[in-house]
């Protein structure tokens, strides 16, 4: 009786409290060469209080039924925000049916998740929180913790305009840290800038990866553009790439429920793809030379395989070689040890 | 033992559930009628065949409904009434893959050109095939194929606003 008599008196105290000063917006910013196709929601601008706050939850091992994880024990900043792990546990030790996506350039994607399932960060952000095998917490629970906790009244008021500490809020400042990390640095990046000269295989590995085999004109290729393609590596593309003959996870179809989008996933980024080991939605591959050799030797014929994986690549050593030199240039060094994204608890 | 059952019950209504799923074409945005199109739907509407050079080099026979047709029954701007700011209007066509392509309605408009643009759902007879249908946007008389996209599953129409 008491409790919901104080809630209630908190409630009015908040609403009355004068709305203090106003958060200072950020203006993202990114190279030319990647477009502005961003994903940026109007209802919940980027903030530099915001930001601040999303950092210090995306760090905050309290969001978990455990005390034990935050969403950085899965996504780490040295490992492109993975683990190195096949599959990672959750607060319950479960592991997770999928492997752990790299976190970057998330701007520019839409349908969030393997399967694209979440529309935006915001909505994305629930799922780790509070399923049961994640971090296993009602956003309730994690708000009524939050506010237990010194500081954090303070920054909610600082990143929003008053104390009130809830779900939205949680999801929405962590939404806003993770649309500034943007990863434009690479070895590949500084090529397209006109900064860094690519090494001979380096140079032979763009043409391959962009180039498609056409025995008529004489022209080698890996074609791997029609899906990674683009100067962020990324496109917001579904594809079977032949993995498994039945795939044991359906993907695409699970959402959508159409036969065609049977063992489809999204086409993952390959943005600092030497530091998130091991690959594809299962984390069947080790290393990137298995990944190439897949694509070169092993794509397996099934009935939803995207029309531009039909003809075997066959690439030659040197050729494979080549292909490797440029996915090692994708790795954005200042972006795995950039102050701004790491966990803010080692500086207190 | 108990669990697994429920588990099995669980996917089996889960797969039926998706087996029941038919394929469809949405057609929203500036529309007065939203329309969900089933393969039954374009069945029953004003057909017609039109001729593509596919990436193969050759011709191929494909047949479908007009996209002005699809247009004109969910109420968009075609025809006279095509004109002012209507100009300023585009179709976007989203692919189940996330392709997706754009046109200006002027392009798909009988009373601007004499190219007719259908949303194709069989080639010489038969339902197209799979990885390609069942609907396919087939656009005649372009250098490459690329905007005759693949299993079109949306039809946006919007304004440019900026
Ligand atoms: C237990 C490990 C784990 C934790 C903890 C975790 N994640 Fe994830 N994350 C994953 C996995 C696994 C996926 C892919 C899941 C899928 O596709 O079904 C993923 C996917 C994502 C994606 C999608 C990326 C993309 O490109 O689509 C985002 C964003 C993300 N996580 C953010 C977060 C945030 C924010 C938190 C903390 C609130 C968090 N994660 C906590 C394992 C984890
Ligand atoms: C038809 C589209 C398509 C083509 C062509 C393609 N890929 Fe992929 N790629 C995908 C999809 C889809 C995934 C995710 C698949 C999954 O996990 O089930 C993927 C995953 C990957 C991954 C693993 C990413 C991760 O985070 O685990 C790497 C690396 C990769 N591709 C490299 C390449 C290279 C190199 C080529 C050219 C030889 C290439 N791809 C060609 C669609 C494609």
């Amino acid at each position: 009786m008491i409790l919901p008599g104080l809630l209630l008196l908190m409630v009015i105290m908040t609403a009355q409290m004068p709305a203090g000063r106003v958060p200072a917006p950020v203006t993202l910013s990114w190279p030319d060469y990647f477009g502005n196709r961003v994903f940026l929601p109007a209802g919940n601008p980027v903030t530099e209080d915001g930001i601040a706050l999303g950092r210090r939850l995306f760090y905050e091992k309290a969001l978990s039924s455990t005390d034990q994880m935050s969403c950085a024990t899965c996504h780490q900043q040295a490992k492109a925000f993975t683990d190195g792990k096949r599959f990672s546990a959750g607060a319950d030790g479960v592991l997770q049916p999928r492997n752990t996506m790299s976190l970057a350039n998330l701007l520019w994607v839409r349908q969030l998740f393997w399967d694209g399932r979440a529309g935006s960060l915001e909505e994305q952000a629930v799922t780790p929180l509070t399923a049961l095998h994640e971090m296993g917490q009602s956003l309730v629970v994690s708000a009524a913790k939050l506010q237990k906790l010194p500081r954090y009244r303070a920054l909610f008021r600082r990143a929003f305009g008053s104390d009130s500490i809830t779900g939205d809020r949680i999801v929405k400042a962590l939404a806003q840290f993770e649309r500034t990390l943007i990863s434009a640095n690479s070895r590949y990046d500084q090529y397209l800038q006109g900064k860094y000269q690519p090494s001979v295989s380096e140079s032979n590995g763009i043409t391959l990866f962009y180039a498609n085999t056409d025995p008529v004109r004489g022209t080698r290729g890996a074609g791997c553009a029609h899906c990674h393609g683009g100067p962020k590596t990324y496109s917001d593309l579904f594809h079977n790439n032949g993995l498994d003959s039945l795939p044991a996870d359906a993907g695409r179809q699970q959402i959508t429920g159409q036969a065609y989008d049977k063992g489809r996933f999204r086409v993952a980024a390959l943005c600092n793809i030497a530091l998130t080991a091991p690959y594809m939605h299962d984390g069947r591959f080790p290393d990137l030379e298995s990944v190439i050799d897949h694509y070169s030797e092993h794509v397996i014929h099934n009935e939803t395989l995207s029309p531009f994986l039909q003809q075997p690549l066959l690439l030659t050593k040197q050729e494979k070689n080549d292909l490797l030199a440029f996915l090692h240039m994708l790795t954005d060094s200042a972006f795995v040890t950039d102050p701004r994204f790491s966990n803010p608890f080692n500086n207190n | 033992m108990i669990r697994n059952c429920f588990l099995g019950l669980l996917l089996l209504t889960g797969m039926t559930a998706m087996a029941q799923q038919k394929p469809a074409v949405k057609v929203s945005g500036e529309v007065t009628r939203p329309l969900t199109l089933y393969p039954e739907n374009l069945r029953q509407m004003k057909r017609t065949t039109v001729s593509l050079k596919d990436r193969d080099g050759n011709d191929h026979a494909y047949t479908g409904v007009p996209v002005q047709e699809i247009l004109e029954q969910a109420g968009v701007t075609t025809g006279k009434a095509l004109r002012g700011e209507n100009l300023s209007k585009y179709l976007l066509v989203r692919c189940a893959d996330g392709y997706e392509v754009l046109f200006s309605l002027a392009e798909l408009d009988s009373s601007f050109t004499d190219r007719v643009v259908i949303l194709a759902d069989e080639s010489g007879g038969q339902p197209l095939p799979a990885g390609k249908g069942p609907f396919r946007l087939v656009v005649p008389g372009e250098k490459k194929p690329a905007r005759s996209s693949f299993q079109v599953t949306d039809m946006i129409i919007r304004f440019a606003k900026d």
